[in-house]
């Protein structure tokens, strides 16, 4: 029982680095995709301090209560996958933080927020299946919903769930506010709804929601590592990988209308997924 | 007292009463005779819990004489639907009792060959206590909470006419209907439960139409034909039940593993239970049923009428597991869940969103009644518990908002948390139940994936759809929840009904109890159900964790997590002081505040932001026509995989 | 230097808002983003969002509609924060000097900190202003200089 814990408290210190110097290399070569220089890594430590220090601007209590919920809902997932729990229970306390995030934002008298957290809610609603069957074909080889099982198979999934691996790829994107998938705000500084659901954070808060995200990143990150967890390398190996082929399809996507987001994760990712356990359930 | 007179006592005790509501006039008197009686109801119940559980289960027999008494009023009722199809000239109701006027007595004489005993007549186990528990508890708040409602809604209705108040009538059949349904789940006998079910069905039609609009008549017309099919499909099960397995007790139908020939009438039985839980394509006459006062939609959603259908399809449950009906079942209601989900994203009418949901969770517990392993079972029960408990307090509390603000718009709810605190805080207490996880609705949710998710086969397709149906469930709960959160500039102006009031928060109370102490009810109530129903035990409990063979749910350790991170946070903003800056609007803010903006011509704009409901998505007239054809061939496919195995 | 002290100064966010010139100065400043300057090297992001902001980047001579829209972003803008005033019109009027719609500079609403000289402001000139400006903000958060009332 301490296993869990020493790993959980470890994973919750450090991944506020990880996630933070992961969002640098993801504007350090965004930047030299495009021919640019680009800031220093460490840059999103440096928003990061920077929004902190800001005078506080609060234009709803409501908002302020929800941005506390969703850090600290998003930290709760967080310390549950990595103490090793039940997947399902990890991904529906998740959801509660993405609804807690549009709660904010529907909070607020601002009608771009309000924009935001309506298209963040179609966003839960296009990844969330795809998790709860992500975690369904987890238990198809290993018996189990729990993440310790995956850790403790004898076999890495990835040869046996590949068409679930790209599904959660999508998640991936979505959860990332990457392009084509950015819809309800951007990871970057730019969007045509202001800043969706973040509109009406600053300062401090939206210093909350930068850590939240990093939180998110990676825990997200890690449910790709545990694809190849035999040995744990090639699967952090194949995150980092992941996690780039997100930038680049960044790069070179455009923003999508939510309509099509909807209909790539439903139609190819529940797809997939559907197809995936169908064919495993059927050749094994 | 004895379990048989317990029994008895829950079924009469609310027929005495609703006659006796015939004379009174007046909250007062009716507050004066109901709450006493409704807490003697919730005494009895409890009281018969206690008896039942040390020992799986209690028979009772009543003497032979109310046999006749009860085939007597069975063709009362026939006659009395009859004579409703002819006076409203409805052909569908008229060709549906006069068939049912024809069937019965070939049945009950070609088939059953006259009178047929039946040992015992009411077989009280646990799974039957806990419905008879929603029943009273649930139940009874909503009659004390309707001695509000009533005088407010009737001051409302009959403005320019002075009517007679219908209150006695409507009463009459509001408490009449516990005890029908408190006889329904208790009976064990077919051709009793056949009686009860049309007592029910009788009600829920009286209650529909209490308004007497043009409005209100159609659609408890609508209601009756509708449970009417299901209860031809009754008769004609309880027929080929007696011709295949000779008997009418429901124990040894179920008990006599799955003989093929049993399984049809078994199949004909959920179909029946599929008409009263309104699942597509019978979902018309719910969703209709909201023409009601509030109290019936509260009463019919959550403790009654709908939750017999899915008691009945979770009580056949053993009779048909391992088969390709189970399989159906399963597929049916994971449909159901996923498609009525769906259509509640595209409703602005709150009590139009309740509605989808509810026959959404109703599908949810006909798919764990599918799936028909102990875990989903367990789940399927439970589901009933907790959304008996936050639906029955949501609907109530929309009746309150409604009286109030004058609205059941979902969109005129904006920023209710600024006009009326108290009630908007506990109807979203009650809607975080309904969706997020350390609650109880949720928790059967997770138990019901992984169910399904273990079965692997078919029930991949009952998995995805769980899955979809979840995700948008969690859309159309938070886009109103949030909605009623928004800041809006006004000040609180609530009145705080007693009855009303106190009802809803009781059951709001009920709801984050129940869920915290889901172990413990799970240890106490829903196991010991399983076990008399002749499953094996679904969790290990021990530490108040809920731990299966494949998953861990450990709702106390969440709770506290979870009431950190949302109360605490809720605490501290309202302690909040300081200034609240205005919302960017571009920077055209009318004096600097968030209330308008410069539009044309300087004019001041006022900040609206509607609702997003994507219609051309979810709207009713995308998304029904295909969802009902597709249910009926799903039910098709349902027949014809028992008839042609 | 602190952390958050060095975090200021490596991270300023910028709001742009264009008060009725002739868009010259801001082509200018977009053209700051592009590779050839790529201000981002600096921790620099143009943001569209006042309450995210900490530098205000105001062009044009403000005329008599955008100095409402002016004022209130510089009032959603929380502290600490600096202003720039971009070109000639920004800081006197400009051509549009003594025009009968025009206030004729920035400083008639809102402080400025910073002016950037130049029709159009070219983008070295522009950096060269954001570098100041970050100056300034640093001695604001540090006490060294105090809000200015402003002219209204």
């Amino acid at each position: 029982m301490t296993w869990p814990i020493i790993v959980a408290v470890a994973a919750v210190l450090l991944a506020p680095l990880v996630g933070g110097l992961l969002r640098g290399l993801d504007r350090k070569i965004t930047a030299r995709l495009q021919g640019r220089i680009g800031p220093p890594v460490v840059q999103p430590f440096y928003d990061f301090g920077k929004l902190v220090g800001k005078s506080r601007v609060v234009s709803s209590k409501a908002s302020m209560a929800w941005a506390w919920s969703y850090f600290l809902l998003t930290l709760t997932a967080f310390t549950l996958f990595f103490m090793g729990q039940d997947l399902l229970v990890v991904f529906l306390i998740l959801a509660f933080a993405g609804g807690s995030l549009a709660f904010g934002a529907l909070s607020a008298r601002s009608p771009y927020a309000r924009f935001g957290a309506n298209r963040e809610l179609l966003q839960i609603l296009a990844c969330e299946p795809i998790l709860l069957l992500a975690a369904v074909a987890v238990y198809f080889q290993t018996g189990k919903f729990t993440v310790c099982s995956i850790l403790e198979a004898n076999q890495p999934l990835l040869p046996y769930l590949p068409l679930v691996f790209v599904a959660v790829l999508i998640v991936l994107g979505i959860k990332m506010r990457k392009s084509p998938f950015d819809i309800a705000a951007s990871e970057h500084a730019h969007q045509e709804l202001v800043r969706g659901v973040y509109t009406e954070y600053s300062g401090r808060f939206l210093a909350l929601m930068e850590l939240t995200h990093w939180y998110k990143i990676v825990l997200l990150l890690a449910f790709i590592a545990l694809f190849w967890a035999q040995p744990l390398w090639v699967g952090v190996l194949i995150a980092l990988g992941a996690y780039f082929l997100e930038l680049w399809l960044d790069n070179i996507a455009a923003r999508l209308r939510w309509s099509w987001m909807l209909g790539v994760s439903w139609s190819l990712g529940v797809g997939f997924v559907v197809v995936n356990l169908v064919l495993l359930s059927v050749v094994v | 007292m004895s379990g048989e007179q317990l029994i008895t006592l829950l079924i009469f005790l609310p027929a005495v009463v609703a006659l006796g509501g015939l004379v009174l006039k007046g909250a007062a008197a009716q507050r004066v005779v109901f709450v006493p009686a409704m807490v003697a109801l919730m005494v009895a119940a409890a009281a018969l819990a206690l008896q039942v559980l040390p020992r799986e289960a209690l028979t009772f027999t009543p003497p032979v004489g109310w046999e006749n008494v009860v085939a007597v009023l069975k063709y009362a009722l026939i006659a009395y639907f009859l004579y409703v199809g002819i006076t409203a000239r409805n052909g569908l109701v008229l060709g549906l009792a006069g068939f049912l006027a024809v069937l019965l007595p070939v049945v009950q004489f070609g088939v059953l060959g006259g009178h047929v005993a039946v040992e015992p007549v009411f077989y009280a186990d646990v799974l039957a206590v806990i419905m008879c528990l929603v029943i009273s508890v649930v139940g009874g708040l909503i009659v004390v909470y309707a001695t509000d409602y009533m005088p407010a809604h009737e001051a409302h209705f009959k403005l320019a006419e002075p009517v007679r108040t219908r209150q006695p009538q409507f009463f009459f059949w509001f408490v009449l209907f516990l005890g029908a349904m408190n006889g329904l789940v208790l009976a064990n006998s077919l051709p009793w439960l056949f009686f009860f079910w049309e007592v029910t069905t009788l009600c829920c039609y009286q209650l529909i139409r209490h308004d007497l609009t043009d409005e209100a008549r159609g659609n408890a017309l609508r209601a009756l034909w509708m449970n009417l099919i299901g209860s031809v499909a009754m008769v004609v099960g309880i027929g080929l039940a007696y011709n295949s397995a000779g008997t009418l007790s429901i124990q040894d139908l179920i008990s006599g593993g799955s003989a093929p020939l049993v399984l049809l009438p078994l199949a004909l039985f959920c179909l029946t239970g599929f008409t009263k839980a309104a699942q597509v394509p019978f979902q018309s006459w719910l969703l209709g049923a909201m023409v009601a006062p509030t109290p019936v939609s509260a009463l019919l959603h959550s403790s009654t009428m709908v939750k017999a259908g899915v008691y009945l399809v979770l009580r056949l449950a053993p009779g048909y597991a391992d088969t390709s009906l189970s399989l159906l079942v399963a597929l049916f209601g994971a449909f159901v869940f996923m498609v009525t989900s769906l259509l509640a994203i595209g409703q602005s009418i709150s009590k139009r969103v309740l509605a989808y949901s509810t026959i959404a969770s109703l599908g949810l517990i006909v798919c764990c009644a599918g799936i028909n392993t102990e875990l989903a079972l367990a789940a399927g029960i439970a589901l009933i518990i907790f959304h008996a408990v936050s639906k029955g307090m949501l609907f109530m509390a929309v009746g309150v908002v409604e009286q109030q603000i004058g609205s059941r718009d979902i969109e005129d709810m904006d920023g209710l948390v600024a006009r009326m605190p108290l009630l908007t805080v506990a109807a979203v207490i009650g809607m975080l139940s309904m969706l997020f996880l350390p609650f109880g609705v949720a928790f059967a949710k997770w138990a019901a994936i992984g169910a399904a998710g273990a079965l692997a086969g078919g029930y991949i397709a009952v998995v995805a759809f769980l899955a979809i149906g979840s995700a948008a469930a969690l859309v159309f709960w938070s886009k109103w929840l949030g909605r009623m959160l928004g800041e809006v500039p006004v000040v609180a102006d609530e009145k705080k009904p007693v009855s009303a009031y106190g009802s809803v928060l009781l059951l709001v109370v009920g709801a984050v109890g129940l869920s915290i102490f889901v172990a413990p009810l799970v240890a106490a109530l829903i196991q010991p159900a399983l076990s008399t129903m002749g499953y094996s035990q679904a969790f290990d409990v021990s530490g108040w964790h809920l731990r299966t063979a494949i998953g861990v749910f450990p709702p106390w350790a969440l709770f506290l997590a979870v009431t950190a991170a949302v109360l605490l946070p809720a605490l501290f903003a309202r302690g909040y002081r300081g200034d609240l800056d205005p919302v960017y609007l571009c920077g055209v803010n009318v004096n600097g505040g968030s209330v308008q903006f410069t539009g044309m011509a300087g004019k001041p704009v006022l900040v609206t932001a509607g609702g997003a409901y994507w219609k051309q998505w979810f709207g009713e007239s995308r998304l029904t026509p295909a969802s009902n054809w597709i249910a009926v061939l799903l039910l098709v496919a349902l027949f014809a995989g028992v008839v042609l195995r | 230097m602190g952390f958050l002290a060095r975090a200021r100064v490596k991270s300023p966010w910028i709001l742009h808002y264009c008060t009725g010139g002739c868009n010259g100065c801001d082509i200018e400043i977009l053209a700051c983003l592009t590779p050839l300057y790529d201000v981002e090297r600096f921790g620099i992001l143009n943001i569209g969002n006042p309450k995210h902001a900490d530098i205000l980047m105001i062009t044009g001579p403000v005329n008599w509609r955008s100095r409402h829209v002016l004022r209130n972003l510089y009032e959603q803008t929380p502290d600490p924060k600096v202003v720039i005033a971009i070109g000639v019109c920004a800081a006197t009027g400009g051509v549009f000097h003594n025009c009968y719609n025009v206030l004729g500079g920035v400083d008639k609403v809102v402080p400025v900190d910073v002016y950037v000289r130049g029709c159009a402001a070219r983008p070295e000139a522009i950096i060269d202003g954001v570098v100041m400006a970050l100056q300034k903000l640093e001695a604001k958060k540090s006490g060294g200089v105090s809000y200015a009332a402003g002219a209204r």
